[in-house]
């Protein structure tokens, strides 16, 4: 493994495409977080599909597969199909989201026909256009690198410029909109930002996976900050591993088409983070059960004090089958009994009774929850 | 007090023929409207009288089929940095990843204009609003973690920050406890003893009279403007919420005067 990342790092070629799939990855990181913040993830999946038709249109009427005219053919079809989601939302009661799956998979299912029919064609030039579906990184030379870098450039410069206007876009456009910033013209420009990110994945990841590739790493960044900044950084850096590491996969086990290696890779990251951030699944779970069990400890010397004070002795014994009377099904009392007998708070006078320790005592003054200033 | 682009005669804001509809439905009809300067003005009405459109078409953000809006006498488009915004708490997402200072530092991009990002002195500026709003503790907070009535002083603040002599606000106290709801209305009428105008949207008709002077009655139509004594009446209450209102004025007038 080790013998085989020396020779992928040192192979002029290898370098080439390990840069370019780390180029893209801190476009469509940075980029992909827009995406997200705006609740827009989906249009950035029609998005990727719909420029499928565009490329093979470029190809058919250019003749070659020249990178040019196929990320103009993607970009144009791209953002037609955003063109009809607004034009179909606005002008019926059509839904957003019924719009989306429309637009989706007419243009979507429009290019893989075109596709179809250009692949039946007799020339050998077309061979490699259904790269384009899953994406094939070893495809990628110096060329399409150097082009990767500099669209990559064109929207981390842009990123960078209307940082504060972006802001504004995505939390509070009404308000953006009083201050006398287009609110439209930044949605057109984010939108033009999102499809050069998605152009220039097209070799490397391909239309169907795209998506995935501006959704997750700014999904994952999401769980660990809750600064913008930060969470736009650490997209770009997740994205850019993912990209990496995706395409030394691919290339070392053959058949397998980059796009799904790096989007396999982007999800593990993304699902760890869902998973245990700090305001990951299980970490919300363990915080939860702690905190009901320090309720239940609670309660239950609450409820062993107000039974001693009517013996007018607040160290008088109770049972703990007392103690679990009128208790929900599955409220361990023992349990808590224990943690609070370590706790130096009760003590077991046997036969499983228990009573109140002075600092017990002491402790349950402090639990009213007015007090505790809860 | 005369701010920067204050005409001393013209009213504060003059709404003047203002229609509006969303489709085939009219949510806003022939509106004349008159906000003297240095007053606080309640703007009543029921649900889909169009109040939050109101107030939307002054600033210009929803297409209007006809109408003219003037602040301090020159035509909103040239007067934006004398208006100051509070939207509805419930409009943006609060789970955004950004830090309470953060959001009322946005009040300051205005004056900032395009691509100029804030510095040292709009950090000052917002930790003075926040100051006023009392959340100074919870500048480096997240968003996401403030209650409702936090997020509200929050959006007061980032108002503040716009340092304008007009503030229109769409329902301030919607959801917010007592003690934020007196807090609010204290800096509203600082901001009115100090020559600047309120408009805000008001549910609650109780209220009215003892937190503001004037009041506009919508529905649909503006069915009476003025001074809060003058045209707050159950005849004009009747008109624009029909029979659906059981609250009289005159009573709890009566009531107080006793």
């Amino acid at each position: 493994m080790l013998e085989f990342a020396v020779e992928l790092f040192s192979d002029y070629t290898a370098r080439t495409i390990l840069l370019g799939a780390a180029s893209l990855g801190v476009v469509s990181g940075v980029v992909g977080s827009y995406a997200v913040l705006r609740k827009q993830s989906l249009v950035g999946d029609v998005m990727s599909h719909a420029a499928l038709p565009g490329i093979v249109l470029a190809f058919m009427i250019v003749g070659v597969k020249e990178q040019l005219p196929i990320f103009i053919g993607a970009a144009l079809s791209a953002v037609l199909a955003v063109f009809v989601i607004n034009l179909v939302t606005q002008n019926s009661r059509i839904k957003i989201d019924s719009a989306m799956g429309m637009a989706l998979s007419v243009f979507f299912g429009l290019g893989l026909v075109l596709l179809t029919y250009v692949q039946r064609m007799p020339d050998a030039n077309q061979a490699g256009l259904d790269k384009f579906l899953f994406g094939q990184a070893e495809a990628l030379v110096e060329k399409d690198v150097l082009i990767i870098g500099l669209t990559g450039l064109f929207a981390l410069l842009v990123v960078g410029l209307f940082w504060k206007e972006f802001k504004l876009l995505c939390f509070d456009p009404d308000f953006g909109g009083t201050m006398g910033f287009s609110m439209k013209s930044l949605d057109m420009l984010v939108t033009a930002v999102i499809v050069s990110a998605i152009v220039i994945g097209l070799q490397t990841v391909g239309v169907v996976l795209m998506s995935s590739m501006l959704i997750a790493p700014a999904v994952a960044a999401r769980q660990w900050t809750g600064s913008m900044g930060s969470m736009v950084i650490l997209a770009a850096l997740i994205a850019a591993v993912s990209g990496v590491t995706g395409v030394a996969l691919s290339a070392g086990f053959e058949n397998i088409p980059t796009g799904p290696a790096v989007i396999v890779c982007v999800s593990v990251i993304a699902f760890f983070s869902v998973l245990f951030s700090p305001n990951g699944f299980f970490t919300l779970k363990f915080k939860d059960a702690r905190s009901r069990r320090e309720i239940k400890k609670d309660y239950v010397l609450k409820v062993l004090h107000d039974l001693a004070l009517e013996h007018d002795d607040p160290g008088y014994a109770h049972s703990e089958r007392l103690l679990a009377l009128g208790s929900e099904k599955g409220f361990n009392v023992k349990k808590s009994l224990w943690a609070l007998q370590t706790a130096g708070y009760v003590e077991s006078v046997g036969e499983d009774n228990w009573r109140l320790t002075q600092s017990g005592i002491h402790e349950v003054k402090k639990l009213s929850p007015l007090e505790k200033g809860r | 007090m005369s701010g920067r682009g204050e005409n001393p005669v013209a009213p504060a804001i003059r709404v003047t023929d203002l229609t509006v509809a969303y489709g085939d439905k009219t949510v806003l009809w022939d509106i004349d409207l008159e906000i003297p300067k240095g007053s606080m003005v309640a703007v009543v009405g029921p649900n889909g009288a169009g109040k939050t459109t109101l107030i939307k078409s002054i600033q210009g953000l929803l297409p209007r089929v006809a109408g003219v809006i003037s602040i301090h006498g020159k035509p909103y488009e040239k007067q934006r940095k004398e208006v100051s915004y509070v939207p509805q708490r419930g409009s943006v997402d609060w789970d955004f990843p950004t830090s309470v200072v953060d959001t009322v530092k946005m009040g300051s991009y205005g004056d900032l204009g395009w691509i100029r990002r804030p510095g040292r002195k709009e950090h000052e500026k917002a930790l003075g609003a926040l100051e006023k709003v009392d959340m100074l503790e919870f500048a480096q907070r997240q968003i996401s973690q403030l209650s409702g009535g936090q997020q509200q002083r929050v959006f007061l603040a980032r108002a503040l920050v716009q340092s304008a002599s007009v503030y229109l606000l769409d329902e301030p106290f919607q959801g917010v406890d007592a003690t934020t709801e007196k807090a609010i209305v204290t800096i509203l009428k600082e901001l009115v003893a100090g020559g600047k105008t309120v408009l805000a949207v008001h549910h609650d008709l109780n209220t009215v009279s003892e937190y503001y002077e004037r009041i506009a009655i919508l529905n649909v139509g503006l069915v009476a403007s003025g001074r809060v004594e003058d045209v707050f009446n159950s005849e004009n209450l009747m008109k624009a919420y029909g029979g659906k209102t059981s609250f009289f004025p005159e009573r709890k007038a009566a009531r107080r005067a006793v």
